[in-house]
């Protein structure tokens, strides 16, 4: 039976060093499970896409709009069920700080179109009747203290009103979202409402429709649609590019650049940190320990077991510090994702990603201690026993 | 005479090359060791006393010759088979103790037991048994660096002696102690030997040591000198 | 003061080489990502910073944030450029003021790596007047202002499929011809221009984005700028085109700032604490010598000073590794996306002697850091204790 005891007696010995690296590997280790999870939130974002939905915008811009006379045209279309304009707002509650998307949709479509959004509070034939009416998202209702009835004023960005007051949306309901597709931090109101508004000279602002979406029938191909939505409006006014919903999540991501690239350069170089730094900590202690290894070869100890011994003294120091490192990131997990929850709707500590960090502290611990390890089992007894360490 | 000797040392050499030159540290040596023995090795320095005691106690390797001890040539053994020998059959007695000094003088005793297939708990009763005998249980709590010299000296004989082996080796066991705790640790070594009929080899520069012993080998240059034995009854005091 | 023999230092860091090593490569490490960082960062805002002139006003609508936002209709862009006093006159007596509309336009990277949004700018004549000789062409010649031609900025070059000499790009219903190449320092070279008319017409974007202009030399800005945003006929927003570029690298700026800034503290720790490690087993090896060193005479604030240097040394050496390992990404050609615009913007990573400086003070202070508690301890020890410890 190896002489465990030992590895632990001689972590605990050198306790500021111990500490040290382990704590310095906790901080690594958290910061690349926080890294990591940004990342699953893009995936899971596109992943979640619902099959049956394909998403219209303009082929030219995304800030280009579509004319309105589309819609028509597109429910005539075989395949598709029904059509929902979407029409970004890009308004601010209060302080252009306090920042969350709003839409201007069909609202009687809207529900129909995404199964996902569920109102948990409030109702939808409140809704529908109120052209002044909105559901928000239920984190945007725990962030403002919001309630079903109170009203949200919201300042338009894009559309802003001729008298300079805000728009004022009486909340009807607020929902929450049952897919990561679809995150819990939108406003959705009246497209009816804008259109009035611009018509009447009530507000100013780009006339048209920011995306349309298409709720195709279960046996639709989804493909043919896309390419014959694609191909009607060929000729103008404004081409579009019609693409599925995971496409459409996708593109966004793939424009602000290659972040996996990115992210895994930052997670190498901290890596390779905390890899030195273990390492050094672990040549250390086989010095020290160079005697001792003599002691128990000559008592009789096995070359292998010298082996494991340091690995062990290893991979024990690692998944201490690696696994508080993970216990900071779920400890932090609602704070940040409170933190983040607009650019990164969802952020949390997967199994996967828990399991990743696992792996990753499990392989540091093998790649500082290997060298001490192989030493260890190599040290000839004489040469160890006279070491003065 | 006795039965057949224990330790029996034919032709043995072993050499070291230092910048260009070969010396011979043991130089074709024949020796023969009677079971139940007390030896002192002595010699000046370089004279491979302490090269003898290693190649005995299997941490060191000969270069040519035979080393059986209980009809086992050592030269026939691997690494890992020469390791398992020494569980069984060594035990070690260092002038520097070396003892662990994270673990507890129990523990410290119970270290070669974990070699053993003993469970937990008789692991821990054969250690206690073991500091009985050297007069320590009631510092088996304590660690090496609480114990004076002595009394580390007295575990790292517990030690040596915990599992019950065939030999005991001491490398100068004295040196690094004051008259007094010396003296205790040469009285333990001869009642170990008289008493529980251990075979010592001892190497030794402290003429008190050689003293105790009931043989004493002269080595020079890497070959045998004179033989001196004492009678039983005159040995020790 | 006699201050401990530095070779005496010197030597011990030699002697303890696997240890000094890593070490110096984890502080090399943490300082070649933050110069990696800084870099990328530096090499974005001075391309916008460095090429935005002061002597070019920018009109935006009030309370636009980038042109993007900003839109004035054709009429009321015509009084702007009509009536502001303060816009200067060329030689032939012609006001040097144009506007220009402006839009994030979908293009294909190159090699399938997706898509990606590029600026098109449709221009008048005075343009390029009022931006002279920042504007170089490389290839090709300009475009035949009302002609459905179009010139590119040479980043866009290697980035964007189909940006070349002759080749055809289509904007919604129609295509425009590549007719020349232009250079610029600035931003404007990921750029595409045409003329402003069929640009719009083609996007259908009936408006403009902005009003640029060459002012007087003696024009008072403050006053100007407080006067457009009061104006009651075209209420707008003055910057010049300096303060107009540098505001639009405020959130990649910032993002960048905050990712080192991070990065910097974590990997910091970790070279740190290695710094702190080896220093404190250094000194308990070293414990018998330092102890020699006491009795002989040196005080133990020589001593301290003794170890704060190996720890300073350490930092030092580990900073200029570092810098010189990122070195060669000096000038290199990358791209980012612009978040605040949500445009493609091509530069090349700058790195300074104010960024090397820093960094390396910066690994000189990790150093420290690391070498602060060891060295103290070192300084306490008694002589006797020292000798008889070691």
């Amino acid at each position: 039976m190896p002489p465990v005891r030992l590895v632990f007696r001689n972590l605990l010995k050198h306790r500021t060093r111990t500490v040290l690296t382990a704590a310095s590997l906790a901080v690594a280790i958290f910061l690349l499970c926080v890294l990591r999870s940004l990342l699953v939130v893009l995936e899971s974002g596109i992943k979640a896409s619902a099959s049956n939905r394909l998403i219209v915008q303009s082929s030219v811009s995304l800030f280009v709009l579509l004319p309105e006379s589309y819609q028509a045209k597109m429910n005539r279309i075989e395949g598709v069920e029904r059509t929902v304009r979407w029409n970004w707002f890009g308004g601010y509650y209060q302080e252009p700080k306090n920042f969350f998307a709003q839409f201007a949709t069909d609202v009687e479509d809207l529900f129909e179109v995404y199964p996902e959004i569920v109102l948990v509070e409030g109702s939808q034939e409140d809704f529908f009747n109120d052209r002044r009416a909105c559901v928000i998202g239920w984190e945007i209702a725990r962030k403002y203290g919001m309630r079903v009835g109170d009203t949200m004023p919201i300042i338009g960005g894009l559309y802003p009103r001729t008298d300079g007051a805000p728009w004022d949306f009486r909340i009807a309901g607020i929902y929450r979202s049952v897919k990561p597709n679809v995150d819990n931090n939108t406003l959705f109101f009246h497209a009816d409402l804008l259109e009035k508004a611009i018509e009447s000279g009530a507000a100013s602002g780009p006339e048209g429709v920011g995306v349309y979406v298409l709720r195709l029938s279960p046996d639709a191909d989804r493909v043919r649609v896309a390419e014959t939505v694609d191909t009607l409006f060929a000729g103008g006014p404004q081409r579009t590019q019609t693409a599925s919903e995971a496409e459409f999540q996708a593109q966004f991501v793939t424009m602000i650049g290659n972040i996996p690239f990115f992210v895994g350069s930052i997670g190498g170089g901290v890596l390779i940190a905390i890899l030195l730094a273990t390492l050094n900590t672990m040549l250390m202690a086989a010095r020290e320990q160079t005697r001792d290894v003599g002691v128990l070869k000559a008592l009789g100890f096995q070359d292998g077991t010298m082996f494991s011994l340091m690995l062990a003294q290893s991979l024990i120091l690692t998944t201490v510090g690696g696994m508080s490192g993970l216990l900071l990131a779920f400890a932090t997990q609602e704070p940040l994702a409170g933190v983040l929850g607009t650019v990164f709707p969802g952020y949390h500590i997967t199994a996967r990603t828990a399991l990743e960090a696992l792996l990753v502290t499990l392989l540091i611990g093998v790649l500082a201690g290997i060298v001490p390890a192989l030493r260890a089992r190599q040290l000839s007894v004489l040469n160890a026993l006279r070491s003065v360490g | 005479m006795s039965a057949e000797a224990l330790i029996q040392l034919k032709d043995l050499t072993k050499t070291y090359t230092r910048g260009g030159e070969t010396l011979r540290v043991l130089d074709n040596l024949a020796l023969s060791m009677e079971r139940g023995g007390f030896y002192a090795l002595m010699g000046p320095s370089g004279s491979g006393k302490t090269t003898l005691l290693n190649l005995i106690g299997g941490i060191d390797r000969a270069d040519h010759g035979e080393i059986r001890i209980g009809g086992i040539d050592l030269a026939h053994l691997s690494n890992a088979e020469l390791a398992r020998w020494r569980a069984a059959s060594v035990g070690f007695v260092f002038q520097g103790f070396n003892l662990m000094p994270v673990l507890t003088a129990l523990e410290n005793v119970e270290l070669p037991l974990l070699l053993t297939d003993l469970s937990r708990s008789q692991r821990r009763e054969h250690a206690q048994y073991a500091l009985e005998l050297v007069g320590l249980s009631d510092r088996m709590h304590h660690k090496p660096g609480q114990l004076s010299g002595g009394q580390e000296q007295r575990v790292a004989i517990a030690r040596a002696i915990v599992t019950d082996p065939t030999l005991i080796l001491a490398d100068e066991p004295t040196g690094d102690l004051d008259r007094k705790s010396a003296q205790a640790v040469l009285e333990l070594l001869t009642r170990l030997n008289v008493e529980l009929g251990k075979t010592i080899l001892m190497v030794t520069h402290d003429p008190a040591a050689a003293e105790v012993a009931r043989t004493v080998v002269h080595l020079d240059k890497g070959r045998l000198g004179r033989i001196e034995t004492r009678p039983r009854e005159a040995a020790g005091a | 003061m006699a201050l401990v023999p530095f070779a005496y230092n010197l030597r011990s860091l030699i002697v303890r080489w696997p240890s000094t090593v890593l070490t110096v490569l984890g502080i090399a490490a943490t300082v070649a990502v933050i110069v990696g960082v800084l870099a990328l960062q530096q090499g974005f805002t001075s391309l916008f910073r460095e090429q935005g002139r002061e002597d070019i006003a920018v009109f935006l609508r009030q309370g636009a944030t980038n042109e993007g936002d900003s839109a004035f209709t054709r009429e009321r862009a015509m009084i702007l450029m009509k009536t502001v006093p303060q816009i200067a006159e060329d030689a032939q007596g012609r006001r040097l003021v144009s506007a220009e509309c402006y839009l994030a336009v979908r293009r294909n990277k190159t090699q399938g790596a997706g898509e990606t949004n590029v600026s098109v700018r449709g221009v008048m004549p005075m343009s390029f007047e009022i931006y002279g000789s920042d504007i170089r062409f490389v290839e090709g010649r300009n475009f035949v202002p009302g002609t459905d031609e179009v010139i590119i900025g040479s980043k866009l070059a290697n980035r964007i499929e189909g940006a070349r000499m002759g080749e055809i790009l289509q904007f919604n219903t129609t295509p425009f011809r590549v007719v020349g190449i232009f250079d610029h320092d600035g931003p404007f070279s990921s750029e595409i221009w045409g003329d402003h008319d069929r640009i719009s017409e083609a996007l259908e974007r009936p408006v403009y984005n902005r009003v640029v202009a060459t002012l007087k030399p003696d024009t008072n800005w403050a006053e100007l700028a407080q006067r457009m945003d009061q104006d009651p006929q075209v209420p707008s927003k003055l910057l010049t085109e300096r303060e107009y570029l540098t505001s639009q690298t405020r959130v990649f700026s910032f993002v960048l700032s905050a990712l080192g800034v991070v990065l910097a503290v974590i990997m910091g720790i970790a070279a740190v604490f290695t710094a702190t490690n080896t220093m404190l087993t250094a000194i308990a090896a070293r414990t018998a010598e330092i102890g020699i060193l006491l009795s002989m005479g040196f005080r133990p604030h020589a001593v301290f000073l003794g170890f704060m240097l190996e720890a300073l040394l350490i930092g030092v050496i580990g900073g200029i590794v570092g810098a010189l390992a990122v070195m060669p990404l000096n000038g290199i050609q990358t791209g980012a996306m612009n978040f605040q615009t949500f445009t493609e913007v091509a530069f090349a990573f700058r790195v300074t002697p104010p960024i090397v400086a820093g960094s390396i003070g910066f690994a000189a202070a990790l150093g420290v850091l690391g070498g602060a508690i060891p060295a103290w301890r070192a300084a306490r020890l008694r002589p006797t204790e020292a000798m008889r410890r070691g």
